[in-house]
């Protein structure tokens, strides 16, 4: 039944008032509890990180700590496709194959595909936001100064792995459909932001730096000859030698610039190498280096019994360097910018820069002794006449670039550039694009 | 929630205010009476009375007694009501301070159309009103139930429809519930639960791994709702699908079970005590191999220097389970005078595990109290503490199990004490030694827990209904996991956790109903409500490492701590009209505007539509003179509803931005997840129709029900570009349906002085498919095998197949293996290929079973002998499931299962892991076994005893039952239990059988007195 007759009952006085007030009561609480815009307690969200200049030196230290804890990814790329690094036996079929090749055998839907791209791109999309949104902050230019130098450095170096990874890659990832563009073309851009990164630094003092280095740069980290020294690197790699020579100059040889991996957190290379096991450095290059070159054995072990190894005829050894969890790496070393100048006056060609580029090289050679944490060579310098003519500088360069710069992330670009000068081949070219890419790209770069 | 306070302070405020205006007592007299079955002449117990057109009602005690004072003077018709019982009615006349006697005797039938039921909102309906089903489960089945400490565990078998497994066979382990199917993918699949119109928690999300990983969801070995004592259960009403459940909004897609508790009635004071007392045991064990002679496994890891040599061998499953004790003390007084009516109970509960080091206790107290201010107006009180305390020990994909490592260990392993070193020795392949995990390791699991509610219900005028509900369900759940340093290893220091979690849902709701009649033949009931729902979850974090040598609390060289904290509020409005006419056809229909903190601006408020009929067929002249009176009663009903169901994420709205610590410095980056300002409820649409068909003059009734649910707008992970510096959104994306009859046959097949037996058969099938995912091609894999695949039912197993002949058969290859140094060549099976579109092959998998049953059913038979003796038993059974073997299949890997035995002595496929060149680690499809059952879940003989030595001591009734539970498995799976699931409540993950602990069989006995 869904009527029932309400039997009868006494009045009742004052009911309606209170019933009113209860009512009222009700309808109050009803209202009160409609604010349902209800924040996320565990995480901040995009606008209130940059409503301030805190969360916008957190959002700079988080973009750091993006590029620094990735670096294993490039790294494993470059130096498994190059004469650098093996697999051990434990390694994913994915890393195998960036060692033994073919192009065919890298399957865009590998992880080692995907991730230089995938960590790159975070690294850039954290650093377009700081460009975006600091202006926004109306503060001090000295410190705005520093965090737009910061982010466009950063995304620059993020842009300039790319390039060494992939044939085309999107610049713009602002719009709907970011398009890949030719090397030549994110080369400009990224020498761009490394001038302006320059310029902007330049309005800054270094009392201006230090002010701010407790909280917004990582220890060990030299901001100026950082910018400097890419400003060589990929000036170089464009083939503007003059701007390349330029920018090594100003680069103090005299400090390191790090990445740094203080407990809990954890050199990524290290992790690659020993807590992964993926990896080790191939017996190859211990093998072929110049009677009395101290350098491999800054790198490698050299004194341990090979590691079991896939495929089994390539004998690696256990790397040295970044062999304990809390080491840091180096952004750049120092004398990549002798060899960069080297490279640069060679190319320029002529008799004096030819004298000089072989002057330089002959400074890496006999550097026997360094406070700073890198390798040194030991060896005597050549004669002036087996380094006069461009082939003979070019091939010694390489040599040194090798030793000098190992497992930098460099060894790849360096087969492009110095191809005849090197008795090595990449397995590959370069790594294709992520097949997550090409298939959610609405632009299609895959085709 | 600032506002938190003066709410309560408001509600309180009300309940002062009011008290003034109680109105003196007017003339009246008493109404008692006694109630008992027309066959048999057995008092009746729970029958409801109530004086039409008032709020004065109560319900018989166990002698069938029942007393009304202060029933105004005057002629009243007075209706009582009982399940499995005919209702009546009639007039009864009171005079001043006289006592009216009323007795009745109620007819058995098996329809059920009479009996009211609350449909979620203010105002209750008899469920011939309503055109959606409503399952009930009286109270008694709840607490009668043998052997079962937790009510989502005495529902096993009493619903058509759900199919209800127990997790684990730890005590205080897990349930699931899955009503008409799996609505979801990526969010949870258990249903809401309300006791007495409070939402509670029911979290299965575990705070330390010791099943499935935590890291999984709804991976707990036990659910939240297990804190509730059956023991308090008045009754339990199911509401399936979203056209039953569209009242409960934005978090109904699973269903509701709505559960209210006993209260008191007017009269004496009424005292029950219980006292049980069981032992259970497991229903099997492994069969392991205890072969006399060494095996490859035995040499690999160290038992043996070489394969046949002579062997010893331990079977250690004795030592790993025992014979366990429990316990279950009930005590609760009741009653109440003509304004106030109080239930005070208290409950404690005693359960060791099968497994030893593992038990379960949980103290708890309940009052319900009702105070009626006036003749107009009544506030109630209700209030539960509960604390429960689980000590559980890892089981399942664990590898400090204590199951694992049986299935694991090499059985040449002895584990006991080495009587050399006095230690115990080290596991020589996996995980430790699993007596030091018995008797070292410690998992408790702490919960306080306070439940507690006061509702105010006014009739202000006539006909206006108004009715306040607040409530509060408040607990610490303090869970606890130490592994003691050098317990699994000489170089382990030790680990200890002691993760806290707290939470505190609350929910108001206010309703006002209204009924009227403004024509003869129609009837409108009106109700328009809101509804306000808080929740607010806390996991603290404590953890160490490097331990010192001595104590268990988070003290340790290497410290860890974490904090995390979820907020969540729904607001509601609805309305709903319900029309009957002539009493014979009734058209309800409703809307509910439900919005969700977990949603943007844009899609935050949603509707949810509802509109049901039921037409009284039977009861229309014309049928009746058509059917000649074959049906005794008939009735149709069609029902659609729309509820939605919560993201799996609730901050998934916002680009939210992750801690990461660079350099020692705090940093902040943008999560790879993007936040989707547009994300909206996952939606459910739900058609019924059904008919009721009773015959034989109700002592036989059909219930027929017809459902289609279709749950669109499924959250899934949407894979971004990375080249926006984002992987993934959460999108509303997905679609799966759930489609099934359901079918109950309840029957009174003898109703006589001497003997009476019911029966109740059901049958339910359901059939689950998604519909739509991301990309059609989209395998999603959750657990090891369970997958969703488009096309498919939800979680169907899909894994790596062998080759095969043209004829099916096993195709074998010529393989070169080494044993003891010995070169040899045999043929093995080894896994197939297929060819990829771009032409390379690839290892070939494919799906190989589905763990979701074609169907269940359940047959109850209750007997009364006389009036002195009752039995009865529930079968309950599941059929056409698969279950994964993986607990066989590590046992035969590492050579401890007993068809490891004659490795290479004439099997065809040799079993271990180390002779497997084949990669046959990686096939599945002999693994996965028919986990079609049949269960004795129930079964209880109980003896009367009324005999004047029973009022020597002080009661009127004494009840003797002896039963058990589980007591009986007919099932052709291998392994030791097909109901139990790794993964728990997990939403994808189900039909996996790891180390899990089997379901126990239970013997009690117990004693009730009622004074």
């Amino acid at each position: 039944m869904t009527t029932r007759p309400f039997a009868a009952h006494a009045a009742r006085p004052a009911l309606p008032r209170v019933l009113r007030g209860a009512v009222a009561l009700a309808l109050a609480i009803a209202a009160a509890a409609c604010n349902l815009d209800l924040q996320n307690p565990n995480s901040p969200r995009e606008d209130q990180v940059l409503s301030n200049v805190d969360g916008a030196i957190a959002l700079a230290v988080g973009m750091q700590g993006q590029f620094a804890t990735t670096i294993d990814d490039y790294l494993a790329t470059n130096s498994l496709v190059t004469d650098e690094w093996g697999t051990q036996t434990k390694a994913l079929i994915s890393y195998q194959s960036l060692f033994t090749g073919p192009a065919s055998a890298i399957d865009p839907s590998y992880d080692v595909v995907l991730a230089p791209w995938r960590d790159s791109y975070q690294t850039i999309k954290s650093a377009n936001t700081l460009l975006a949104d600091v202006p926004k902050l109306g503060l001090d230019p000295a410190l705005a100064n520093q965090f737009t130098a910061l982010a466009k450095l950063y995304k620059a170096m993020s842009l300039g792995m790319l390039i060494q990874q992939y044939a085309q890659v999107p610049i713009d990832i602002t719009v709907a459909a970011p398009t890949p563009q030719p090397r030549a073309v994110v080369l400009d851009t990224v020498l761009a932001l490394l001038t302006s990164a320059d310029s902007d630094l330049a309005q800054v003092t270094d009392a201006d730096i230090n002010a701010n280095r407790a909280r917004l740069l990582g220890q060990g980290f030299d901001f100026r000859n950082t910018v400097d020294a890419m400003l060589a690197r990929y000036s170089l790699m464009a083939g503007q030698y003059d701007q390349a020579i330029a920018a090594a100059d100003r680069v103090n040889l005299g400090v390191l610039s790090v990445l740094s991996y203080p407990a809990p957190t954890r050199n990524p290379i290290e992790n690659l190498a020993f807590q992964t096991g993926y990896v080790g450095a191939l017996k190859s290059f211990v093998d072929a280096a110049k009677p009395g070159d101290r350098r491999p054995a800054y790198w490698v072990d050299t004194a341990a019994a090979p590691l079991k190894s896939n495929p089994p005829d390539s004998v690696i050894l256990p790397l040295r360097k970044y062999s304990t969890p809390n080491e840091p790496f180096p952004v750049y070393l120092p004398d990549e910018m002798r060899l960069i100048k080297a490279e640069a006056l060679t190319q320029l060609g002529g008799a004096a820069n030819f004298a000089a580029a072989a002057d330089l090289v002959n400074q890496v050679r006999t550097d026997s002794i360094s406070t700073l944490d890198q390798p040194v060579a030991g060896l005597a310098a050549l004669p002036s006449d087996s380094l006069d003519t461009a082939p003979e500088l070019l091939a010694e360069i390489a040599y040194e670039r090798r030793y000098e710069l190992f497992e930098q992330g460099l060894r790849w670009e360096d087969t492009r550039r110095l191809g005849p000068a090197l008795t090595t081949t990449p397995t590959i070219d370069f790594l294709p694009i992520p097949q997550v890419e090409c298939i959610n790209n609405p632009s299609k770069p895959c085709g | 929630m600032r506002l938190r306070r003066s709410r309560f302070v408001g509600v309180a405020a009300i309940a002062v205010l009011l008290i003034p205006c109680m109105v003196s007592a007017q003339q009246a007299g008493t109404l008692a009476g006694r109630i008992t079955d027309a066959a048999n002449g057995t008092p009746l117990a729970d029958v409801q009375i109530r004086v039409s057109g008032t709020m004065i009602a109560t319900s018989t005690s166990a002698d069938g007694q029942y007393r009304l004072p202060s029933v105004p003077v005057g002629q009243h018709t007075v209706t009582v009501r009982r399940v499995g019982y005919a209702g009546t009615s009639r007039d009864v006349t009171i005079a001043d301070g006289q006592v009216a006697t009323a007795d009745f005797t109620l007819t058995a039938v098996a329809a059920t159309l009479g009996q009211v039921v609350v449909t979620g909102v203010g105002a209750p309906a008899e469920r011939r009103v309503l055109g959606n089903t409503v399952e009930t489960v009286a109270g008694q089945d709840v607490s009668e139930s043998p052997g079962a400490t937790a009510l989502d565990q005495a529902l096993q078998g009493k619903i058509t429809g759900a199919v209800i497994s127990e997790n684990s066979g730890q005590p205080g382990g897990g349930v699931s519930i899955r009503l008409r199917g799996t609505n979801s993918i990526l969010g949870g699949a258990e249903p809401l639960y309300v006791v007495d119109g409070v939402i509670v928690d029911n979290s299965s999300e575990a705070l330390v791994s010791l099943g499935a990983n935590a890291t999984r969801g709804g991976a707990a070995l036990t659910n939240r709702i297990a804190d509730i004592d059956p023991d308090d259960i008045d009754h339990i009403e199911v509401l399936k699908g979203a056209a039953a459940a569209a009242l409960y909004g934005s978090r109904a897609n699973n269903g509701v079970i709505q559960i209210f508790t006993k209260r008191g009635r007017s009269g004496q004071p009424r005292v029950t005590a219980k006292t049980e007392f069981s032992l259970s045991h497991t229903p099997a064990y492994y069969q392991l191999n205890m072969s006399p002679t060494a095996g490859y496994a035995d040499v690999v890891y160290g038992g043996a220097d070489s394969i046949g040599a002579p062997i010893q061998r331990y079977d250690i499953q004795p030592q790993i389970f025992r014979t366990a004790k429990g316990t279950n003390d009930q005590l609760s007084v009741s009653g109440g005078s003509a304004t106030t009516q109080y239930y005070i109970g208290g409950g404690y509960n005693v359960d060791q595990g099968i497994l030893r080091s593992t038990d379960y206790r949980r103290w708890d107290v309940r009052s319900n109290l009702t105070q009626q201010l006036s003749n107009w107006l009544e506030v109630s009180l209700g209030g539960n503490f509960i604390q429960s305390k689980a000590d559980f020990m890892p089981e399942g994909e664990q590898t400090q199990g204590v199951l694992t490592s049986v299935i694991f260990t090499p059985t040449s392993f002895n584990p006991s004490i080495d009587p050399t070193t006095g230690r115990y020795p080290y596991n020589p392949l996996l995980g430790p030694n699993p007596f030091v995990v018995l008797n070292q390791f410690e998992a408790p699991e702490n919960v306080t827990r306070v439940l507690g509610n006061v509702s105010v219900t006014a009739h202000p005028v006539q006909q206006l209904t108004l009715r306040y509900l607040a409530g509060i369900d408040d607990y610490r759940d303090e869970a606890k996991y130490f592994e003691p340093p050098f317990s699994t290893s000489a170089s382990f220091t030790g680990s200890v956790q002691n993760p806290v979690s707290m939470s505190r849902l609350f929910n108001n709701d206010l309703t006002a109903t209204y009924e009227a009649q403004p024509f003869t033949h129609i009837g409108l009931t009106s109700t328009a409500g809101f509804r306000y729902t808080s929740d607010h979850h806390e996991v603290v974090r404590a953890a160490a490492g490097d331990l010192p040598p001595i104590g268990d609390l988070v003290t340790g060289a290497t410290q860890f701590a974490s904090q995390s904290v979820t907020e969540f509020r729904t607001v509601g409005w609805y309305f709903e009209e319900r029309a009957a006419f002539n009493d014979r056809f009734y058209l309800t229909g409703g809307l509910n505007w439900d919005a969700s903190s977990a949603f943007g601006a844009d899609q935050r408020v949603q509707l949810f539509p509802r509109l049901s009929a039921s037409w009284l067929l039977g009861e229309e002249p014309f049928w009746k003179s058509l059917t000649h009176n074959v049906f005794s009663s008939l009735r149709l009903r069609a029902a659609f509803g729309e509820t939605g169901g919560q993201p799996p994420a609730l901050y998934s709205q916002f680009d939210n931005y992750l801690n990461v610590g660079y350099a020692g410095l705090p940093g902040l980056v943008a999560s790879a997840t993007e936040g989707n300002p547009n994300l909206k409820p996952e939606r459910q649409r739900e058609y019924e129709a059904g008919f009721d068909a009773g015959a034989f003059h109700d002592r036989a009734q059909l219930e027929f029900t017809y459902y289609n649910k279709h749950t669109s707008d499924l959250v899934l992970s949407v894979p971004l570009p990375p080249s926006t510096g984002f992987s993934q959104q959460f999108q509303n994306i997905g679609e799966l349906s759930n489609k099934g009859i359901e079918l109950a046959l309840n029957t009174v097949n003898v109703a006589s002085p001497s003997f009476s037996w019911r029966s109740r058969i059901s049958y339910a099938a359901n059939r689950n498919r998604v519909e739509k995912l991301v990309t059609a091609g989209d395998t999603l894999v959750f657990g090891y095998l369970n997958s969703v695949v488009e096309g498919q039912p939800i979680g169907v197993f899909y894994g790596g197949v062998y080759a095969r002949n043209t004829d099916g058969t096993l195709a074998y290859k010529p393989t070169a293996i080494t044993i003891n140094g010995r070169a040899d060549t045999v043929m093995l099976p080894y896994r197939g290929t297929v060819t990829l579109p771009s032409g390379a092959t690839a290892n070939a998998s494919r799906i190989i079973g589905d763990p979701n049953p074609d169907f269940v059913a359940t047959l109850s038979n209750e007997f009364q002998f006389g009036k002195h003796l009752q039995a009865s038993f529930l079968l309950d059974g599941r059929f056409g499931n698969d279950v994964a073997n993986f607990s066989r299949r590590i046992s035969e890997l590492f050579g401890v299962d007993k068809d490891t035995e004659g490795e290479f002595t004439g099997d065809t496929i040799p079993r271990t892991y180390t002779l497997n060149p084949n990669g046959r680690s990686l096939i599945y499809e002999e693994y996965i076994e028919d986990g079609s059952y049949v269960k004795l879940r129930e079964i209880a003989v109980q003896i009367l005893f009324d005999q004047p030595f029973v009022h020597r001591i002080g009661a009127d009734r004494m009840t003797l039952r002896l039963a058990g539970r589980n007591l009986y498995t007919w099932t052709h799976y291998r392994g030791l239990d097909p109901e139990v699931n790794l993964f728990s409540a997990n939403t994808v993950a189900r039909g996996v059988d790891f180390g899990t602990t089997p379901l126990p069989r239970e013997f009690t006995i117990g004693l009730n007195l009622n004074f």
